[in-house]
């Protein structure tokens, strides 16, 4: 794990140690006050994961390379967030049953007078409103009522809000598991860290475009000089920047939103997409393959069209490795990131030693097949072949072992759909590639 | 992940209404007390006389509470509430001795004990 990640997981436990310090000597005589201990519990570190998640739902460019990438970063947030919303059930649970225990009389009704006291005690309503606005906005991110419609998970993500504001109007009255004034510290706090980060977003990324503030990353205005048809279902489209340009690294990405009102879809909207050019050319180009609405309706953009691009993002290629040589493996849309490296290698440097395995249903799923073929003829020491799994079943460590020598001695990188990832861990695993040395981009941001 | 969240987000629901159905079961069997009745006064020299476990009255926030049904049944041992039994015990509840205030669900049951005004 890096260390990066490694520190917000100590930061999102701190509030739970401190409260599981305080309550060891003396909330464990009786199953009522193991049950009261233990909801407090749920209570305090559910609420902590909630606020180290929010500190992590900004994307500002440049942080997310110290995760491994925005999509590592966003891993980290969507698991602090899910075990949130566990303890945060837990919560009420686990107290109403305590109450049952603690108050006497039918135990039932003790539970009942817990979880819904009259209407004077306020705070414990606070919790019931973060509570069901949690389980509104997590919804569509867990999928529990189907597949999500990106936008209006969008949407209902800015609920977030209202349910971090419940959730401490309903912690400060009733905080009591952690010692005073600790528990105003450590809260107040994470509290900072998260409305810094949606600041970020809504105030600090936006004077970036205004051109208050310039630097390496933010939102920049660029607009659409041309278009090529790869396939039918793919595009590549080329930008020109219309005041300073966005500096890049081969394999990252960026937010693309489209402003052509003649768009059947997504006018307006922002979507992840990859960059495939080098950052050594002038103009910086997108490949998008039609996945859904969106990104349909983006193939048929107009030339001139004005879109705004915020990055950049993701942190695939890593230079720390010793190792100079490299295994790509890619699939179908996955090539992006690599065409993007091809590109610039062949461009800056006359002699590498990448072998790409480019994976696709048969050969006219290829993208880019000529000229990732001509790259490896003029660019010593690249090889690309081919695995068509139509034909050739799924990829197999005896292809990869046919066509790569010494792939334990080479950094591995894959990206594609999460099946092929998921088997290229296990076929580089067993190829003797260490697990630090596979860097990995799913295509799958929710 | 998301099937457990799932799974949790049911048991929750599952057991909050098996909670509240249990409870609408009881408050059919159990007779209500009759409300309407009068409000007794009570003086501080009348509390007094109910300072012991076994007989513990306590004046809390204006209000009077027999409170030795519950004595035994308090999280903590009875010698805890034993210096507050007959007295104004207002502190005792909002601090805990320390500081802390009790729950609202705790507030609530203190209702079940109350017997009358105490006398301005």
């Amino acid at each position: 794990m890096r260390t990066a990640t490694t520190l917000i997981w100590i930061l999102a436990l701190l509030p739970a140690g401190l409260a599981l310090i305080t309550l060891w000597d003396t909330q464990w005589q009786s199953p009522t006050a193991v049950l009261a201990a233990l909801g407090r519990l749920a209570g305090v570190g559910g609420l902590g994961f909630l606020l180290v998640a929010a500190a992590l739902s900004s994307r500002v460019p440049g942080f997310d390379r110290a995760f491994g990438g925005l999509t590592k970063l966003w891993q980290t947030h969507h698991r602090l967030a899910a075990l949130s919303f566990l303890l945060l059930l837990l919560h009420p649970v686990l107290l109403a049953f305590a109450g049952a225990g603690q108050l006497g009389g039918n135990p039932a009704t003790a539970a009942v007078t817990v979880l819904f006291p009259s209407w004077d005690y306020w705070e414990v309503w606070a919790g019931w409103g973060a509570l069901l606005t949690m389980m509104v906005f997590l919804a569509p991110s867990f999928s529990f009522f189907g597949q999500p419609n990106y936008q209006r998970w969008k949407f209902l993500h800015r609920l977030a809000g209202l349910a971090i504001l419940l959730a401490l109007a309903h912690a400060f009255p009733l905080a009591r598991a952690l010692p005073h004034p600790w528990d105003y510290v450590i809260w107040i706090t994470l509290t900072v860290l998260a409305v810094a980060a949606v600041a970020y977003r809504w105030l600090f990324s936006r004077a970036y475009l205004s051109g208050i503030v310039s630097g390496a990353g933010g939102r920049f205005p660029y607009r659409v000089i041309r278009k090529e048809k790869i396939t039918p279902d793919v595009v590549e489209i080329s930008f020109a920047p219309e005041k300073e340009p966005l500096r890049y690294q081969a394999g990252q990405f960026v937010y693309l939103t489209p402003y052509d009102k003649a768009l059947k879809s997504g006018h307006g909207e922002e979507h992840p997409y990859t960059i495939s050019s080098s950052p050594e050319e002038p103009e910086m180009r997108i490949a998008i393959k039609d996945l859904g609405d969106a990104s349909r309706a983006i193939q048929s953009i107009d030339i001139g069209s004005h879109v705004r691009v915020e990055g950049p993002y993701g942190a695939f290629f890593r230079s720390d490795y010793d190792e100079d040589s490299e295994l790509w493996i890619a699939g179908g849309i996955g090539i992006t990131p690599f065409l993007g490296r091809a590109r610039f290698m062949r461009e800056t440097m006359g002699e590498v030693d990448v072998c790409l395995i480019y994976c696709v249903q048969d050969a006219s799923r290829a993208l880019f097949a000529q000229e990732l073929a001509d790259i490896a003829r003029d660019l010593t020491g690249f090889s690309l072949h081919q695995h068509y799994f139509r034909e050739q079943g799924p990829l197999t460590l005896e292809f990869l072992q046919g066509h790569c020598p010494k792939i334990a001695a080479r950094a591995a990188y894959v990206c594609g759909p999460p099946p092929l990832i998921a088997l290229s861990r296990k076929l580089l695993g067993k190829a003797g590639v260490p697990k630090n040395r596979i860097r990995t981009e799913e295509f799958n941001l929710l | 992940m998301k099937k457990l969240c799932y799974s949790v987000f049911v048991a929750f629901w599952s057991s909050v209404a098996t909670m509240l159905a249990l409870h609408a079961l009881a408050a059919e069997q159990g007779a209500k007390p009759a409300a309407g009745a009068e409000v007794k006064v009570y003086t501080l020299a009348e509390v007094r006389q109910h300072s012991k476990v076994d007989d513990c009255w306590m004046a809390i926030e204006g209000n009077v509470y027999d409170v030795t049904a519950y004595v035994d049944k308090h999280p903590t041992p009875p010698s805890v509430l034993q210096p507050w039994c007959g007295s104004e015990a207002t502190e005792g509840m909002r601090t805990k001795g320390y500081g802390n205030d009790h729950s609202p669900a705790a507030w609530e049951k203190l209702e079940e004990f109350r017997i009358g005004k105490l006398a301005q």
